[in-house]
């Protein structure tokens, strides 16, 4: 395991500045600045609720954006390695199966994590431009916005060694994305259809997480991420690289 | 006498490809069994589809056989002891075009174990043997197919396998990067390092292998050695035409 470090460490490395080099990620960039500042405008044409809906709007842009860049680069990067043979070069060498998928999932958080805090940055001197304070659970709204991405983004590794496409992953990740938000209402909807129909919804529901843990600024007032959202976030990445490594180290190239 | 580099007995390789009711399957090598002695230069000709890179995937480990036993320096091809003796060029390698000849090393070094001056020093040491020192400061982009070509065999040379495996290693080359790219593996040879290398190209593999493996529809034809090809009238060419016909 110990020897195994350098090997996680050189592909998340790798990984990490093939996607800062490539031309979607400035593309997304570019993208990113400018929603944001579409934000602004957006702030002036609230009037009272200027400050509000800027940090809001903002908030939901980054994760929008930070979501499509993460979630293509996740469902391709395993495809792509395999299509161009570079995962020849990789797996002919002593790299342990679990080490390159740890790799790889690092990478594509840390591209995650570093665009998030790029966009972040323009957003809070956005605000500071504009005479606002930044809201006080801010960073705790981007760090619930990282821990969705972690667990979309394990999901879309996942996914993306059984799916046909990049495309399919990508469309099935993004239907977990969005049930993940409606899995309260859906819980509920399941105690109150009672019967098999509530009992197997309700099984359904474990296979979906509940994305609105992470949610910070849902609350009615700036509360801090709980612990759940912590150990749900870890249990389902967890979950998602288990199940990958399980079709990796069966998978031939 | 000294162990063999690799050994198959018995193994067979199908592919499946599964299908919307059941499945399709394709057997790619069928009752394969040979041996590449260490140190020598083994060739393996056949035609489209007879089961060469399926051979080359089997002893890196690529791919599992459904069948038989694959040993490479006595161990399974998927463990780590057996992949650290093994330096791999697949057909037409790929590298991403902005990276340097020396990032790329780097990375696949790394990936070998090495770190540090280890690394600096392998990396150094794989450029200079195929002379892509002058073209350290280009990127992959600006590379030609035979520097690509080089850059692969660099990458499969950084930790000193003792076997170097070679699928199509002068496909799409110009004659003198052919030249260069056999002469390179000619000096390879001669520090002790086994070689296993598939072509299309039988005059090439004529000139550099001791022996011969002529693959017929995903079964070994023959096994030829060079002495036999020298005193044959047509040579290996009439040889392979007699086996594949």
């Amino acid at each position: 395991m110990r020897r195994s470090a350098p090997v996680v460490l050189a592909v998340a490395y790798n990984s990490f500045f093939e996607s800062v080099r490539s031309r979607f990620f400035t593309l997304a960039a570019v993208f990113a600045f400018t929603a944001v500042y579409a934000s602004v405008l957006a702030g002036v044409m609230a009037v009272d609720q200027e400050a509000r809906l800027l940090a809001d709007f903002g908030l939901a842009l980054i994760e929008l954006t930070a979501l499509a860049y993460a979630l293509f680069e996740a469902s391709s990067a395993l495809p792509r390695e395999a299509e161009t043979k570079t995962i020849y070069l990789v797996f002919s060498r002593p790299v342990p199966r679990w080490a390159y998928l740890a790799g790889k999932l690092g990478g594509a958080l840390l591209t995650a994590a570093v665009m998030l805090a790029v966009m972040a940055a323009i957003h809070v001197s956005l605000l500071l431009f504009r005479g606002f304070d930044v809201p006080p659970a801010y960073a705790w709204a981007l760090a619930g916005t990282f821990l969705k991405l972690a667990v979309i983004v394990s999901f879309a590794f996942f996914v993306s060694l059984f799916s046909t496409s990049p495309v399919s992953t990508l469309v099935i990740s993004g239907i977990m994305w969005t049930l993940g938000h409606f899995a309260a209402e859906a819980r509920f909807l399941a105690e109150r259809a009672g019967g098999l129909k509530g009992f197997l919804l309700g099984a359904a529901l474990w296979l979906v997480p509940n994305l609105q843990l992470f949610n910070v600024r849902d609350g009615a007032a700036a509360l801090p991420l709980g612990l759940p959202a912590f150990f749900s976030a870890a249990a389902w990445t967890l979950s998602s690289y288990l199940g990958a490594l399980w079709l990796l180290s069966r998978k031939e190239f | 006498m000294t162990a063999p580099a690799v050994s198959f007995s018995g193994v067979e390789k199908t592919y499946k490809r599964p299908r919307l009711l059941g499945a399709d399957y394709l057997t790619a090598v069928k009752d394969l069994s040979f041996e590449l002695p260490a140190g020598c230069v083994t060739g393996l000709l056949g035609l489209n589809g007879a089961g060469k890179t399926t051979i080359m995937k089997l002893l890196t480990g690529l791919l599992f056989p459904t069948a038989g036993k694959v040993r490479v320096f006595g161990h399974s091809p998927s463990e780590g002891a057996a992949k650290a003796k093994v330096g791999f060029l697949p057909e037409l390698p790929y590298f991403p075009p902005q990276v340097r000849p020396g990032e790329a090393l780097a990375y696949y070094g790394r990936l070998s174990g090495l770190s540090g001056a280890a690394l600096a020093r392998a990396a150094e040491s794989a450029m200079a043997k195929t002379g892509l020192e002058p073209h350290a400061g280009k990127r992959v982009s600006e590379f030609s197919k035979g520097m690509l070509q080089r850059l692969g065999l660099a990458q499969a040379l950084l930790h000193s396998p003792e076997l170097l495996v070679l699928d199509e290693p002068v496909s799409g080359l110009d004659p003198l990067a052919i030249h260069d790219i056999r002469g390179l593996l000619a000096g390879l040879n001669a520090e002790g390092r086994a070689i296993f290398l598939s072509s299309h190209s039988i005059s090439e593999v004529e000139k550099l292998c001791s022996r011969v493996l002529i693959m017929v529809k995903g079964r070994l034809s023959r096994s030829v050695e060079r002495a036999e090809w020298e005193a044959a009238h047509g040579g290996l060419e009439k040889i392979f035409v007699e086996a594949v016909k």
